[in-house]
């Protein structure tokens, strides 16, 4: 019976693409297809202060819903109390799960003690703010440069874009771990010391090479912190939709049967493993930092 | 759907960049494929030996997964800025 249904499946995708050709050629007004198309940002409210850019666009309204979403996540999970103190409902058990992965997995492992009562919260909801823009970078919102029309109204077009695969989101979020990182330091051990633990110890001649490695390197960190969550939230979103694109792209709905497949497979590696370990390896990355900032010796 | 592709790759005078792109991030992943497999093998080889230590080792693991990953995306990264900017 499935064979059957499947084998009908198929031969009626093998025989559409001759009327979808016909229908395309009469329309005659196709737009090409660019999957860097859907990650330009537009500008939707402009604020021009000077030489200053605090436009509203795409990625910043994506800001705003991920914050206001962190908020309501750590809010409901880990605020309210309903029940009754000895009973432990699923929503409580989900929020004591998040914390105490921020709290074992990424704090402990890289703070010292001494720190972990200031930066706890930070990396904490670093981990959690990145991964609910993550996660609403996978769900089609009605968030995006392009209208469509129904009964006279435009609406704006489903679309799934995430505010992480604009590198100067990751940037600032990285900017932000790097200055926290080196003011630490330098409150707790003092800037001459600090700037010392920076180099290893090697013989004195080896200095004019180490030294600016050592400093350059410092510097490496911002970048890598930045650019590995860019990019992987990027080639994630590019790789689902180049394969949809590639059925439009040849102009063959038979492509959409291993296009699509495909496609649902990336999409659901991305939710179930990308997401999180992103967040997570930023909040752990951060605290590795700031914890080895201050106590340089381990 | 190949011929089309080879029209479509005659037809653009960027076929060059985009063969190299193509190139480097293929040859990119294999170093990455390698570590991955290398850190998750290791990973088996511990648990069997230390079913015990699964717990502590499994942040690590991630931990070593990401940072080899991202390999990857340095190199995305550097081949399209390569792509535009060229």
């Amino acid at each position: 019976m499935l064979a059957r249904l499947l084998a009908a499946a198929l031969t009626l995708l093998l025989v559409l693409p001759a009327s979808v050709a016909l229908a395309s050629t009469t329309e005659g007004e196709e737009e090409e297809f660019n999957p860097e198309h859907d990650f330009e940002i537009g500008e939707w409210i402009p604020i021009h202060l000077g030489p200053l850019d605090l436009s509203v666009n795409k990625a910043v309204a994506y800001l705003i819903l991920g914050s206001i979403v962190t908020m309501a996540l750590g809010i409901a999970l880990m605020r309210i109390k309903v029940r009754a103190p000895d009973e432990v409902g699923r929503r409580q058990a989900l929020g004591e799960i998040v914390y105490e992965v921020a709290q074992t997995q990424v704090a402990e492992q890289g703070l010292p003690h001494k720190a972990i009562g200031r930066w706890f919260p930070y990396v904490a909801s670093l981990m959690l703010f990145i991964w609910v823009i993550n996660m609403l970078g996978f769900i089609p919102l009605p968030l995006s440069n392009e209208t469509f029309e129904v009964f006279g109204v435009e609406l704006p077009t489903l679309a799934v874009y995430a505010a992480t695969s604009s590198i100067s989101v990751t940037l600032s979020l990285a900017f932000m771990t790097f200055v926290f990182t080196h003011v630490e330091g330098i409150r707790h051990n003092g800037p001459v010391k600090y700037f010392k633990s920076w180099i290893p110890d090697v013989p004195k001649a080896l200095y004019p090479l180490i030294v600016p490695l050592e400093i350059l390197g410092q510097f490496m960190r911002l970048i890598s912190l930045s650019v590995r969550l860019y990019a992987n939230m990027l080639a994630g979103h590019m790789l689902i939709l180049t394969f949809i694109g590639l059925i439009f792209v040849i102009g063959n709905l038979a492509v959409a049967a291993f296009a699509i497949p495909f496609a649902t497979a990336f999409y659901l590696f991305e939710v179930v493993i990308v997401v999180s370990i992103q967040a997570f390896i930023f909040a752990a990355l951060s605290a590795i930092y700031i914890g080895s900032a201050i106590e340089p010796g381990h | 759907m190949f011929t089309l592709l080879a029209q479509e790759a005659a037809s653009n005078v960027d076929a060059g960049k985009a063969i190299a792109l193509a190139l480097g991030i293929g040859l990119g992943s294999l170093g990455a494929g390698i570590g991955i497999g290398n850190i998750f093998g290791s990973m088996i080889q511990a648990v069997a030996r230390q079913p015990e230590l699964r717990g502590e080792l499994t942040g690590i693991q991630w931990l070593g997964f990401a940072l080899t990953e991202a390999v990857v995306f340095y190199g995305l990264i550097g081949g399209l800025l390569a792509y535009v900017l060229v």
